[in-house]
């Protein structure tokens, strides 16, 4: 069984399709880029993978759970134990510490533990600035502590919307570096982008163009090295 | 568990002091509401005593006149004994004589020349008040019908029996030739009142004594009490069950018309502060409904990072629980302060601390100030967190 | 374009703006509100204060002490009198709309039936008069000693009352003689003898207790005094004294012909009583100290207090909407950081951002004043039970206080603004 597949979703507001049967599979270890230009329905995507929207038509298959008919208590229980979000705009609470921002995902989903926020910062290569505000740091290493947000609570899947959308090059290099690292450690890594580079390092590349599905590429430098790493 | 309360409590307090001019603001409206509310409801208790205090400018409310011919001092004193210490603004024992100055009489008020200045604080004295030892003070319609002033010496003079109208003098007086008693004494003021007080010439209890030669017996006493309705009536009835030698009246003019003129200023504060406090609560509530709608990004983060409504509610309210109850307790500080003012600028005298108000204006504080950040928090997390977070 | 951009702003953003023009109707409301009350409760307390009776007595300038004491031992009056036919010209001088009621009295010696002897009272009860202005007064003792209790019967109506011979008596009187309500009391003057049907029993608490009051002309009947009045008592709203006031009660020859007129033309106590002595013949008016001390002092407390009340909710209120236009602004930044991306000048966003915060305040200031002044109303009928007069001051005070506090309440956070670097805001940090 997949760890996610989404059998014919559509999402409809009124007239336009932001969707329009779309049907895709993800492999438990897998990295998967979905590329495709402004309005395409990427974001659509991320937001019904990310449980945080729902489908107008179809099936969402997570772990066999059908979340297109949860309700929303559910939802967020399931974004919750299953899902690691990171966002173009980083979205870290400005108040918190860059370990506090970490702990508040651990603070929701289970219990706060800081040595292990301190650790995933560790991972992440920011321990030394684990007590600066976010307004303290660059961009790159605010998009890294959201990284070790995404992955404090071992979610199946880590779900990025153009993580490197707001980030110079020498930032980008670094986050996909990083993604490296997580594909290698066996995490599912499910990357929305339209930046053909960032595209490029996944193992499979989906690309939609007006809702639709249009082309999937497979990446050979990829090619039959899956890693199960349980 | 406990880690996950220390947590709550570090976001909290991160949240409140990493985030100060915000914050700043949001207390700085609840201490102002808190301000108005602890200090205008002070200000409302106090009205009546510290009004009341006012009121005593129209004299005395309660008389002792004398159950059977007269009374003494010590009745007077045993009269007092039922009147709480410090609502007692006064006490003037009063004897009447009819005297005679240049040959014409005149009735003379003998009393306490200290007391008076307080049961009767709106005479008029042109000069100084008399003191005991030869002085007086003369009614300014008799200071023009015989054409005194400040300063004069006159004799006063007195005839026992004849003169005493309402004595019936003791046997030995009538057997005893009858000589008139004579009095050197110094006019010090002239009494302006604009009332039958002007008719009369005034002198101490002492002197009265030393002019007639027995120890004078009242006719009256003048009571100034700051109390009002059913407290001065307690007190009236005390006396007249419990002292013999007296009966106490009230002055119905002065207490009927000021109760009435009290409950109505007591009314028109309460409205007042009815009306400024709802408005500002309404102000407060606004105030921390925009500092909290500014968040609704943060909220849509929260929820997208797995938080259930619940907990994003509980955190929201443990912050306005904090800014409530320190805003509750600044609040309290400058009400008390401003009521402080106010009652020395107005009525220059103290106001008493009224210790249940504090938990009632932080109480009050944190449930206005939850109920605001709960009606924004809660549109905010009615959204869906990719909307919010996505926002404008 | 500039008006095309705050129209947009203020139709786009209505919520944020309809936030803010609430505040600010708030405020103004409760300035408006309590203004319009501090201007009134002067009068307002003072009508109150009425309750005490007279603040004013008249008498004849030759009634001398010899008079009352020669009452005190039951002899003769000393033979001056006011004119009963001068007392409509009470209601004729400067500050005649100031004199809320006034009461003649005539005091008559009469003996009751067993040779006791009684005093006679002889006053108005609530005469009524048809004013030269076209105005009409009721006045008499039924105000002036509203703290009389009537413990039977009724006050004496000498409207309804035909003939002349109604009266009422003090409880003491009462007490002393058996009568009650509906009985007639027959007393002995010196010069005619009268029956009068009791109407009313009255417990003043003090020496009226003994007497008995009936109409004026019964009164004067009763000694042969036709047209005669013993003292007049004046009710008359004043001012409270200030230093002014009290050297003209000494000797009004003493003032400057520039404060004689300020002082004539102010309802001190004592201008009252001076024009009363210019239109009653021979007549001296004094104020009543125990009344017309204390209103003052009552007057000048309420005033404070109120004043202080006042001061207190302003501030509250301004920084209330204060605080609210500093948040509310300080939330745009995004906004205004993409303005300045795409060049608009410093000056530029500060006028936009406070032409429309001005457009909201006076709107809101405009609602607030309707409802502060609904507000007062509520305060006058509850607790004075007459309307709060509209005061055309108040507009524009409260106008420069709404305009001056959303200023205030902008500046910090324009200045805040305008230290925005457009690419700080547009990249969120």
């Amino acid at each position: 069984m997949s760890l996610l597949e989404l059998k014919n979703v559509s999402k409809i507001y009124g007239d336009l399709h932001a969707l329009d049967d779309v049907s895709m599979k993800v492999e438990k270890g897998e990295w998967v880029a979905i590329m495709g230009p402004s309005g395409s329905g990427k974001s659509t995507m991320m937001n019904i993978i990310g449980c945080m929207d729902k489908p107008s038509l179809g099936e969402v298959l997570l772990d066999g759970v059908d979340i297109a008919r949860e309700s929303g208590k559910n939802l967020t229980t399931i974004r919750r134990d299953k899902i690691g979000l990171i966002f173009q705009q980083f979205h870290l609470v400005g108040y918190l510490t860059a370990v506090e921002n970490v702990m508040l995902a651990q603070y929701y989903h289970s219990i706060p533990d800081e040595k292990e926020a301190m650790e995933a910062l560790e991972r992440v290569g920011l321990a030394d600035r684990a007590r600066h505000l976010p307004s303290q740091l660059s961009g790159g290493e605010q998009q890294r502590v959201c990284v070790a947000r995404a992955l404090i609570n071992h979610p199946e899947i880590v779900l990025a919307d153009e993580p490197t959308g707001n980030l110079d090059e020498a930032n980008e290099s670094i986050v996909v570096e990083l993604f490296h690292k997580l594909h290698d450690e066996g995490t599912t890594l499910i990357v929305v982008t339209h930046d053909p580079e960032v595209a490029e390092v996944a193992q499979r590349t989906l690309v939609l163009r007006d809702g639709r599905l249009v082309k999937e590429t497979v990446n050979d430098h990829f090619t039959g090295v899956i890693h199960y790493n349980d | 568990m406990n880690k996950k309360r220390k947590m709550y409590f570090r976001m909290i307090t991160a949240s409140l002091m990493r985030r100060r001019s915000r914050m700043l603001i949001a207390l700085l409206a609840i201490a102002i509401g808190a301000t108005i509310l602890s200090g205008l409801v002070t200000i409302y208790y106090d009205v009546p005593r510290q009004m009341g205090a006012e009121f005593r400018n129209y004299g005395a409310n309660m008389i002792l006149v004398a159950s059977e011919e007269s009374f003494t001092l010590e009745d007077v004193d045993q009269s007092m004994s039922y009147i709480k210490q410090n609502e007692l603004v006064g006490v003037t024992p009063y004897h009447y004589e009819t005297v005679r100055i240049h040959e014409l009489p005149v009735l003379a008020a003998a009393m306490d020349l200290e007391q008076v200045q307080k049961t009767s604080p709106y005479w008029n004295v042109d000069g100084d008040w008399a003191a005991s030892d030869g002085e007086l003070m003369i009614g300014k319609t008799i200071a023009s019908d015989m054409q005194l002033g400040v300063g004069d010496s006159i004799t006063v003079t007195w005839t026992p029996s004849a003169g005493d109208a309402e004595a019936e003098t003791t046997a030995q007086n009538e057997d005893e030739l009858i000589l008139d008693n004579e009095m050197e004494m110094t006019i010090t003021g002239i009494v302006e009142t604009g009332g039958s007080e002007e008719d009369y010439v005034y002198m101490s209890l002492a002197d009265m004594e030393t002019l007639t030669g027995t120890v004078p017996d009242l006719d009256i006493a003048e009571v100034s009490v700051s109390a009002s309705g059913a407290d001065l009536e307690n007190y009236k009835n005390a006396i007249t069950d419990n002292v013999d030698a007296v009966n106490a009246r009230l002055v119905k003019r002065v207490t009927a018309s000021e109760t009435t003129v009290l409950s109505k200023l007591q009314a028109l504060v309460l409205l007042v502060t009815i009306i400024v406090l709802a408005l500002t609560m309404i102000t407060v509530a606004t105030t921390m409904t925009a500092v909290v709608t500014e968040r609704r990004k943060e909220i849509g983060l929260r929820k997208a990072l797995g938080a259930s409504d619940q907990s994003i509610r509980m955190e929201f309210l443990g912050e306005g629980l904090l800014l409530g109850g320190l805003g509750g307790i600044l609040g309290s500080i400058l009400g008390f302060a401003f009521a402080q003012a106010v009652s020395i600028n107005v009525f220059s005298s103290s106001i008493s601390f009224r210790p249940l108000l504090v938990p009632i204006t932080i109480i009050v504080s944190v449930v206005v100030t939850g109920a605001a950040c709960m009606i924004p928090v809660r549109s905010a997390t009615d959204v869906d967190p990719a909307l919010v977070l996505k926002g404008e | 374009m500039f008006i095309r951009m705050i129209r947009g702003a203020l139709i786009r953003q209505w919520k944020k703006m309809a936030m803010i023009g609430f505040t600010i109707a708030l405020g103004a409301s409760l300035a408006t509100a309590m203004l319009s009350v501090l201007y009134d409760v002067g009068d307002k307390v003072n009508q109150e204060l009425k309750a005490y009776g007279a603040n004013i007595t008249v008498v004849p300038k030759e009634a001398s002490v010899i008079s009352d004491l020669y009452d005190v031992e039951g002899g003769e009056s000393s033979g001056a009198y006011l004119k009963e036919d001068e007392l409509g010209k009470i209601k004729t001088i400067f500050w005649a709309f100031n004199i809320v009621d006034y009461t003649p009295f005539i005091n008559v010696n009469a003996k009751l039936d067993d040779g006791s002897s009684v005093k006679v009272v002889g006053s108005w009860f609530n005469h009524h008069m048809e004013l030269p202005t076209g105005e009409s007064l009721d006045a008499g003792i039924t105000s002036l000693r509203s703290w009389w209790e009537i413990t039977a019967g009724s006050w004496l109506d000498e409207q309804a009352e035909a003939d002349e011979n109604a009266a009422m008596i003090g409880t003491a009187l009462a007490e002393k003689t058996g009568l009650t309500v509906g009985d007639t009391i027959h007393v002995t003057g010196d010069v005619s003898d009268g029956s009068y049907r009791i109407v009313g029993i009255f417990d003043a608490g003090g020496e009226e207790d003994d007497q008995i009051y009936t109409p004026l002309n019964t009164a004067q009947a009763l000694a042969g005094l036709d047209g005669c009045v013993d003292s007049i008592e004046v009710s008359a709203l004043t001012t409270p004294d200030n230093e002014l006031a009290i050297k003209a009660a000494k000797d009004p020859g003493s003032l400057t012909i520039k404060q004689y007129e300020t002082w004539y033309c102010t309802a001190y106590v004592s201008s009252i009583c001076f024009q009363i002595q210019e239109v009653i013949t021979d007549s001296v008016a004094n104020p009543v100290r125990q009344v017309a001390d204390s209103e003052g002092a009552i007057l000048d407390k309420t005033q404070m207090l109120m004043i202080l009340i006042t001061i207190l909710s302003m501030i509250g209120a301004a920084l209330g909407i204060c605080n609210l236009v500093t948040a509310s602004v300080m939330e745009r930044s995004n906004e205004i950081g993409l303005m300045k991306a795409v060049g608009a000048q410093n000056s530029q966003i500060t006028g936009l951002v406070l032409l429309e915060i001005i457009i909201v305040a006076i709107i809101g200031g405009a609602i607030g004043y309707v409802a502060g002044f609904g507000f007062a109303q509520i305060i006058g009928h509850t607790v004075f039970g007459s309307a709060i007069t509209m005061r055309l001051v108040v507009i524009p005070i409260v106008a420069v206080i709404v305009i001056l506090v959303t200023l205030a309440g902008s500046i910090p956070a324009i200045r805040m603004l305008l230290r925005l670097r457009p690419c700080e805001v547009l990249h969120g940090r």
